[in-house]
């Protein structure tokens, strides 16, 4: 299955859940491949992030997800986020 | 004691502004309450010069070419450290204990005299101005005055000169120590990651989360960031001692913790140690001078210019209204801002300037202009306004 289309954590409302929290400025052109950390985010941001994922989608993260690798772009964002549903 | 111009303050608004005007020969006289320079970059350890360089760029261009420049290039001959790209911005990495010396080393130059452990305590127009150390007054009388002050100190005395900022959108305050003993790479996100997990696990309070690390630049050494909502005894309230004392218990209270923690649970971390505490956590906004001009938010972000512009602002406004991390708004399609002479000029009073972050601007625009690199450029400006008169008008 796509990972975009299944049931758990979707691209598009990990987004739309960066758009509405503004944890830092988002171009127009903000999308699934964009790189976060080049847009600003920094280990503040991330603290936030982890602790908002917790209540939006009830998966806990901690220091081994915190990396580029898991956080790096909406799309691994929610990869990350899934996996651990 | 009779001189031409008095400054109040010596963060680095107040330096630049005593050896600049102390450089044209005018006898100058530098009051600073704590026994070391440098204020914010000092005594409140924040190790980044931030406004030194004009927005985005393949290379870092000094803004305002001047004192700034001086005082860029000592601290990178100290740190050998030089200017470093973060996002669109560039900063220079700087060291507080570089800042101090090289901050008496410029003083000294410049033959500015100095009354460290002095708090200013009267001001009258004419201008008479009393400083207070260890419960002696001693006056002071000066052609010029230069409030450097950070908190609009001067304008307490002369009624209704000051523009304080609502208590609920204040910036908050950041509080930053100095650790020792960790070993190995620093790794933030994995920090970050860490600290959340001991608010989970409930070894750290909510205050915990936004604290972060950033190495100094020296073996061994990092610093400790911590922001915090100024709401630790009822609202903030930058200029109250009694909320000031609640910010310095709860920065050092929540850095224990945090530390503690991390020695307990992060790799690496087994020997970490609280190396020094600051001499005061950093205010970034309390007061501010009400000026014959206003500079505003929206003509920082537009990249507007004045007749009669004395310096450069190119950082963005760095909004810290939560102490859950800042926001950040970019100048548009402009790679610095105007800042008019009017802006460091009290209104109402003559031969009154203001520099620093107290100088006449908006909440927004303090949340530009307020930033090191541009309290060098605005504190020259002064100086030299004390001295040689104001470009294009009295």
């Amino acid at each position: 299955m796509l990972a975009g289309m299944s049931e758990g954590c979707r691209t598009d409302e990990v987004v739309e859940m960066l758009r509405q929290e503004a944890l830092f400025e988002l171009p127009h052109d903000f999308g699934a491949g964009s790189d976060l950390f080049e847009l600003g985010m920094d280990s503040m941001a991330v603290m936030q992030l982890i602790v908002i994922i917790e209540e939006r989608w009830g998966v806990a993260l901690g220091a081994e997800d915190a990396s580029r690798e898991n956080l790096g772009t909406p799309e691994k964002l929610a990869a990350t986020i899934q996996a651990r549903q | 004691m009779k001189v031409d111009v008095l400054v109040i303050g010596g963060g680095s608004a107040g330096l630049a502004a005593a050896v600049t005007a102390a450089r044209t020969g005018a006898r100058t006289l530098l009051v600073e309450r704590n026994g070391l320079l440098g204020g914010m970059g000092t005594a409140a350890l924040v190790h980044t010069f931030c406004g030194l360089y004009l927005l985005d760029g393949d290379r870092a261009e000094i803004a305002n070419p001047g004192i700034s420049s001086e005082i860029a290039e000592r601290m990178e001959r100290a740190t050998g450290l030089g200017p470093v790209k973060m996002g669109r911005v560039w900063v220079l990495p700087q060291h507080p204990v570089e800042f101090a010396s090289l901050s008496d080393r410029l003083i000294r130059e410049a033959g500015v005299d100095l009354l460290f452990h002095s708090e200013l305590v009267s001001l009258e127009p004419g201008w008479r101005a009393e400083v207070v150390c260890r419960g002696a007054r001693r006056v002071i009388e000066a052609d010029s005055v230069i409030d450097a002050s950070g908190d609009a100190v001067g304008a307490e005395f002369l009624m209704g000169a000051a523009e304080p900022t609502e208590a609920v959108r204040l910036q908050r305050p950041a509080y930053v120590c100095g650790v020792q003993g960790v070993s190995g790479e620093l790794n933030s996100l994995e920090l970050s990651g860490r600290i959340v997990e001991g608010m989970r696990a409930g070894a750290l309070t909510k205050a915990a989360l936004g604290m972060h690390f950033r190495a100094s630049g020296r073996a061994g050494e990092i610093f400790g960031t911590l922001d915090l909502s100024g709401e630790e005894q009822g609202a903030y309230d930058p200029t109250d001692p009694a909320c000031l004392s609640a910010i310095e218990v709860a920065g050092r209270e929540v850095a224990s913790q945090v530390v503690a923690y991390l020695r307990d649970h992060q790799r690496g971390w087994g020997g970490a140690y609280i190396a020094h505490w600051p001499i005061r956590a950093g205010v970034r906004e309390s007061r501010r001078w009400r000026g014959r001009a206003t500079l505003t938010g929206e003509e920082v972000l537009a990249g507007a210019t004045h007749e009669d512009d004395v310096a450069w602002a190119t950082w963005p406004l760095e909004l810290r209204e939560t102490n859950r991390g800042p926001k950040l708004r970019y100048l548009k399609d402009a790679r610095a801002a105007g800042i008019p002479a009017g802006a460091l000029q009290a209104d109402g009073f003559e031969r009154l300037f203001v520099a620093g972050r107290c100088l006449s601007c908006d909440h927004e625009a303090q949340a530009s202009i307020r930033v090191m690199g541009t309290c060098f450029a605005t504190g020259e400006a002064a100086g030299r306004m004390a001295v040689e008169g104001v470009p294009g008008g009295s």
